[in-house]
């Protein structure tokens, strides 16, 4: 039973931290537009997560430093305000799309005026956050999130052409229009690599106070919960491939997805997939209004942890409520989630290497890490998946002006 | 502490935590005695980047991944930040 209470932060890493409205957003907008010619580009994604967050989680139980413990003591105090204020700017536009997300999934559920369930969401988690302990809140978000399970059954119900989707994993690119192809395959390294994911997953293992004991249950946490995340994206993919293109729909709101199973499945599956929607959303909303207040209280010095009680750490708790509060006007102001959400992949993708080198840097420290420092398999893939990371921080921008942000 | 470290790598930047675990600021700098002398010191740790608060390096309990103090952040005015904005907080239930 302690082993599967012990990989809970790996769930809500999976469901929060991973399926949340960037991949929501992406797998189903890739889908709708070249089937499952893209599955390929989610496989390195994952095994990029599961790459970085192995090391971060390795970091935090062997040194008890956090990423931006890490990136101030490495980078020093100027170059790392740099990467501060580039996580801080990504977070806060992530945080926009996930609050945005919480009430479109609420409007679908209720019917309730859109923009008061932006107040009413926000509202909400911030309730939950305060209430509940870092346990609960990990428990909660991450296994009622589970119910986006649901689209997995939903693909296997469209039956989806296995051989094309068999050949989707294989590398290739059978369309003339390359470079929507090429925004899609970013923004899905983007959304499967957003960097709140490694900067939530790291605090965390600092506050359920990791040791080198705990190395095992890191690999494994990352290894089934980035798995697991990358395994819902399949399905979101496949179901999207399946259903919405060849009816030449388009992924442009977030109901679209819920009825991706609601089409084989019915209002049962309706149901499960906006709960399921909700819970993500909800989870990776906290995920990163954390990560934004762990980046700063770590980068500055000041107490932080869910594992104090809110005034215990004083600066980190009005961070989070600040930005929460930020989050619900930008929102409020009538943006659409779905354009913020992938205006915040695109821009996760070039904040990558300020997130990933000084983790690459650190995990090879022996000073810090004596014989847990990288290994060359670990090295071997870390140095890879630099290279896609700044190829893709490049490629970003230019992109996302050429296609019109996927529009074509 | 015999064991020699790296000031810039081992040192700057550190995480400082009082005698009560609580995380009260960073080294931002050092201040250096016995320069001239030819036998250099670290007297003390500067903590905050403009009203900076001196910490006597005798206060120095041990330096791990983070530089911990002996007595209260509280003694050595240090965590006031989170001090000052702790009354924003406190009215509200469950704080």
């Amino acid at each position: 039973m302690k082993a599967i209470f012990s990989i809970a932060l790996g769930i809500l890493a999976a469901i929060g931290g991973f399926v949340d409205m960037g991949d929501l957003v992406f797998n189903a907008a890739a889908g709708a537009t070249f089937g499952y010619q893209l599955l390929w580009v989610v496989v390195i994604g994952v095994v990029g997560i599961i790459t970085y967050s192995e090391m971060c989680g390795r970091v935090a139980a062997v040194s008890k430093r956090a990423v931006f413990e890490a990136v101030r003591e490495r980078l020093g105090f100027r170059v790392g305000l740099v990467a501060l204020i580039a996580a801080q700017i990504v977070n806060l536009m992530t945080l926009c799309a996930e609050v945005g997300g919480v009430a479109v999934v609420l409007h679908l559920l209720s019917n309730l005026p859109y923009r008061l369930l932006i107040v009413v969401g926000a509202l909400a988690l911030v309730v939950v956050i305060w209430t509940l302990s870092f346990e609960y809140l990990e428990r909660i978000f991450g296994y009622v999130g589970l119910c986006l399970i649901v689209f997995a059954v939903a693909a296997v119900k469209l039956n989806p052409d296995w051989g094309a989707v068999g050949r989707g994993f294989v590398p290739s690119a059978n369309t003339g229009e390359l470079l929507l192809y090429a925004f899609f395959a970013v923004g899905l390294l983007g959304a499967a690599m957003t960097p709140y994911e490694v900067y939530f997953y790291s605090s965390g293992a600092v506050e359920e106070g990791w040791t080198p004991k705990d190395l095992r249950t890191n690999k494994a946490n990352s290894i089934i919960g980035y798995g697991l995340g990358g395994f819902l994206s399949f399905a979101l993919m496949i179901s999207a491939g399946a259903l919405l293109l060849p009816h030449g729909i388009s992924a442009d709101f977030l109901g679209t997805s819920a009825l991706m199973a609601q089409a084989p499945l019915g209002e049962i599956g309706l149901l499960l997939a906006l709960v399921g929607m909700l819970f993500a959303i909800g989870g990776a909303a906290l995920d990163v209004a954390f990560s934004g207040a762990y980046n700063l209280a770590q980068f500055l010095g000041w107490e932080w942890g869910k594992y104090r009680k809110p005034s215990g750490a004083p600066r980190f708790t009005l961070t989070w409520l600040v930005l929460f509060a930020l989050a619900s006007l930008v929102i409020l102001t009538g943006v659409d989630p779905v354009l913020v959400t992938e205006y915040s992949v695109i821009f996760s993708a070039v904040a990558l290497p300020l997130t990933y080198v000084p983790i690459l840097l650190v995990a090879n420290d022996r000073a810090y890490m004596g014989t847990h420092a990288n290994g060359k398999l670990g090295n071997a893939f870390g140095l890879a998946y630099l290279v896609v990371i700044v190829g893709i921080a490049v490629a970003a921008v230019p992109l996302l002006i050429l296609t019109n942000a996927g529009q074509g | 502490m015999s064991e020699s470290i790296d000031v810039g790598l081992g040192l700057l930047d550190h995480q400082l935590v009082d005698s009560d675990g609580r995380r009260c600021g960073k080294v931002d700098d050092l201040e250096v005695e016995g320069v001239r002398e030819g036998k250099p010191v670290v007297a003390a740790i500067l903590v905050g980047r403009r009203s900076q608060v001196h910490v006597p390096w005798d206060r120095v309990e041990k330096v791990d991944s983070a530089v911990h103090l002996k007595g209260s952040s509280r003694e050595l005015r240090l965590g006031r930040g989170d001090d000052r904005m702790r009354r924003w907080l406190e009215w509200i239930p469950g704080a």
